[in-house]
């Protein structure tokens, strides 16, 4: 049921990317009720797929954040009034579920009552967390890519179908600010399920590393927003940059940590 | 006398050469004059920011040349004119002033600006436009009329103001709040600045070489009134900045607003430059967060909203074709009465020459014989003449009486 839930919710993905590709290849553009109604279907099948999983291990924690990433979209949907934001999260989503499907989806033991509760909050708040800076580095992205076509008087697709700079920028700085807290939170239920439940703090150096690295990223482009007031064009950079730093690091810990029974 | 319009437009000539040529309402009469003065019976000259067009009635090419020596004059360095644009002549030249005053000749199809504009070259060259070229403007601004009631080529927003509101939109998002000043008080400025404010743009400022013409702008648009001089610190503020200045060279300079603009820590100036010739200065639009938009970039954007008027093209046309058969069939009726009148008088004289001649050599006959023999050449020249006359007055209606009454007056030097 788990595997048909994703291949079925990777097909709506799928469907939802190329809904939202279409009037960038010229091709006619679909109706909003279609650009929205499928990537809500894909989640609320994505949804019930994941409420049968154990969130325990690499697989499950890329199908969340592909959940994550769907739900953040449709919310940023309000915001931009547009569905921009879907060329990124829709191929991203759909790339996330495949690759959790690849290396397996299973159900797996199940943690006590007490444990799954912390398990799940850690997760759920770490995962949103990693969301909202991807959130933030599409956003970040989007405006880059406006930014260059009004710079350079281009008025094509992007120029028409992408936000306006001033809603892209608010929407990377809502998500940086909403990712810090999570992500902080998300660091100490993580703290706090290794000292109750592991009997102390018995993590990998490759955990606290990048969980730490990214918090600090995180922290940082939170910072340059609100204290420098970086705004704009330098704010976009410094969110792809951050975001690209922590995708980096991921990977080069992964490389030196490699199995996939483990997110690190 | 023959129809002619030469000239360039945004097709065939970039701006910076549309600059140039571009012509003030003050140098319309000189230069028709100067064209005038080369052989043309009747001239107006239609310049716009799209647009720099002489409407000649002329025999010969003089006029047409001398108009085409003075845009190259214009251009300086010795360059010709005639590469960056066109000529049409007769029925051809009445269909381009049609489809101009249609809009169809637009870059933004069916704008209804350039209605104003065929008004208003009419106007300012009234005097030297003469009895064909009064009705040839007089027929455009029907034309367009019927064009914009019949069709729905006019539908819709496809202006450069419009435009201009686009654009903004995608620097700002929502336009509500944001505050825009106004440099010039010109037309295209008041709409420009109309359709920010319909957006919710409050307009601060309006800055004006002459400071009467700004407060009445201001006025309208409950702003202050300001001389340019003291319109550059407030580039350090304004959201969006309108230029439609008629100043002949840029007025936003660096010198006068980069270190201002500098201090806007970042945030987003759109500048959006609707003057021909041009008010900013290019280099402006390297600073930081700084979005300039000169016209040809505006109505780039509006020229994307014109998909819907397209459609509509085909019944325009169908009127542009139908009014210049009607002008035609005038402008060659307008000829064929006197060219009869002077082929009929012409050949009479013969008849009379030709009688009295043989008469002189017919002494003998009686004064009844040489009635009728009078009565005789009266005859024959009415009915060589009947078939040409009917012919003439027929082609005249079809609109096609001008090119027969050319060879009539060669073939009888009438």
């Amino acid at each position: 049921v788990i595997l048909t839930l994703h291949v079925l919710a990777l097909a709506l993905y799928g469907l939802a990317t190329a809904l939202t590709l279409a009037p960038f290849l010229g091709l006619r553009s679909a109706p909003r009720a279609w650009t929205i109604g499928v990537p809500c279907a894909g989640a609320a099948v994505h949804v019930v797929a994941v409420s049968q999983l154990t969130l325990v291990g690499l697989a499950p924690a890329l199908s969340m954040l592909a959940l994550c990433l769907v739900l953040l979209q449709l919310a940023s949907e309000r915001v931009l009034r547009g569905s921009a934001v879907a060329l990124f999260t829709g191929p991203l989503a759909a790339g996330l579920v495949g690759l959790a499907l690849l290396i397996g989806l299973a159900p797996g033991a199940e943690p006590s009552a007490g444990r799954n509760a912390w398990l799940i909050l850690h997760v759920a708040l770490s995962v949103l967390g990693l969301a909202l800076l991807a959130l933030a580095f599409i956003a970040a992205a989007l405006y880059l890519l406006q930014f260059r076509e009004l710079k350079a008087r281009r008025f094509g697709q992007v120029f028409q179908l992408f936000p306006p700079l001033e809603r892209l920028d608010r929407l990377n700085r809502f998500a940086l600010v909403a990712g810090f807290p999570a992500l902080t939170l998300g660091v100490l239920l993580a703290l706090g399920y290794a000292a109750r439940f592991a009997g102390g703090l018995h993590v990998g150096n490759a955990q606290i590393v990048w969980g730490l690295f990214t918090w600090v990223v995180l922290g940082w482009a939170v910072w340059v927003r609100l204290a420098r007031h970086w705004a704009g064009r330098r704010a976009a950079v410094a969110s792809i940059a951050g975001f690209s730093a922590v995708l980096l690091v991921y990977l080069a810990l992964k490389l030196v940590e490699p199995g996939a029974e483990r997110f690190l | 006398m023959g129809i002619k319009v030469l000239g360039v437009n945004h097709r065939t000539a970039p701006l910076d050469v549309r600059e140039r040529f571009a012509h003030g309402a003050h140098e319309v009469p000189g230069a028709l004059a100067r064209v005038l003065r080369a052989g043309a019976a009747g001239g107006v000259l239609l310049s716009t920011c799209n647009r720099t067009e002489f409407y000649l009635v002329a025999d010969d090419e003089q006029p047409a040349e001398a108009a085409w020596t003075l845009l190259a004059e214009r251009l300086g360095e010795g360059r010709a004119a005639r590469g960056y644009g066109y000529l049409a002549r007769d029925r051809d030249a009445v269909r381009h002033l049609y489809r101009v005053s249609a809009g169809l000749d637009s870059m933004i199809l069916g704008e209804s600006q350039i209605q104003g504009q065929v008004r208003d070259a009419w106007e300012a060259s009234r005097a030297q436009a003469g009895p064909v070229l009064h009705r040839l403007f007089q027929t455009a601004l029907h034309v367009g009329a019927r064009v914009r009631t019949e069709t729905a080529l006019g539908a819709g927003t496809a202006s450069a103001a419009s435009a201009a509101v686009a654009v903004a939109g995608k620097i700002f998002g929502d336009l509500a709040g944001r505050t825009a000043l106004i440099l010039g008080a010109g037309d295209v400025a008041e709409v420009a600045a109309t359709c920010l404010v319909d957006q919710g743009v409050r307009v601060s400022l309006v800055a004006n070489r002459t400071h009467e013409r700004a407060r009445a702008i201001a006025e309208r648009l409950g702003a202050q009134a300001l001389t340019l001089d003291e319109a550059w610190p407030h580039f350090a503020t304004a959201d969006v900045a309108l230029c439609s200045t008629a100043a002949p060279h840029a007025v936003v300079t660096w010198e006068r607003v980069a270190g201002i603009i500098a201090g806007r820590r970042g945030r987003p100036l759109c500048i959006l430059d609707l003057a021909v010739p041009r008010d900013v200065e290019p280099a402006i639009a390297q600073l930081e967060n700084v979005f300039l938009y000169d016209v040809d970039d505006l109505q780039t954007v509006a020229a994307q909203a014109t998909a819907r008027r397209r459609e509509e093209i085909p019944a325009a046309e169908r009127i542009v074709e139908e009014e210049a058969d009607l002008f035609w069939a005038w402008y060659g009726g307008l000829g064929v009465v006197p060219v009869i009148k002077a082929f009929r008088g012409r050949l009479e004289e013969m008849r009379a020459a030709e009688l009295e001649r043989a008469l002189r050599h017919l002494g003998h006959l009686t004064p009844d014989d040489r009635a009728r023999v009078e009565q005789l050449s009266h005859t024959l020249l009415n009915k060589f003449l009947h078939q040409p006359t009917i012919t003439l007055k027929e082609a005249a209606e079809q609109g096609r009486g001008y090119g027969l009454l050319e060879a009539l007056r060669r073939l009888f030097g009438l």
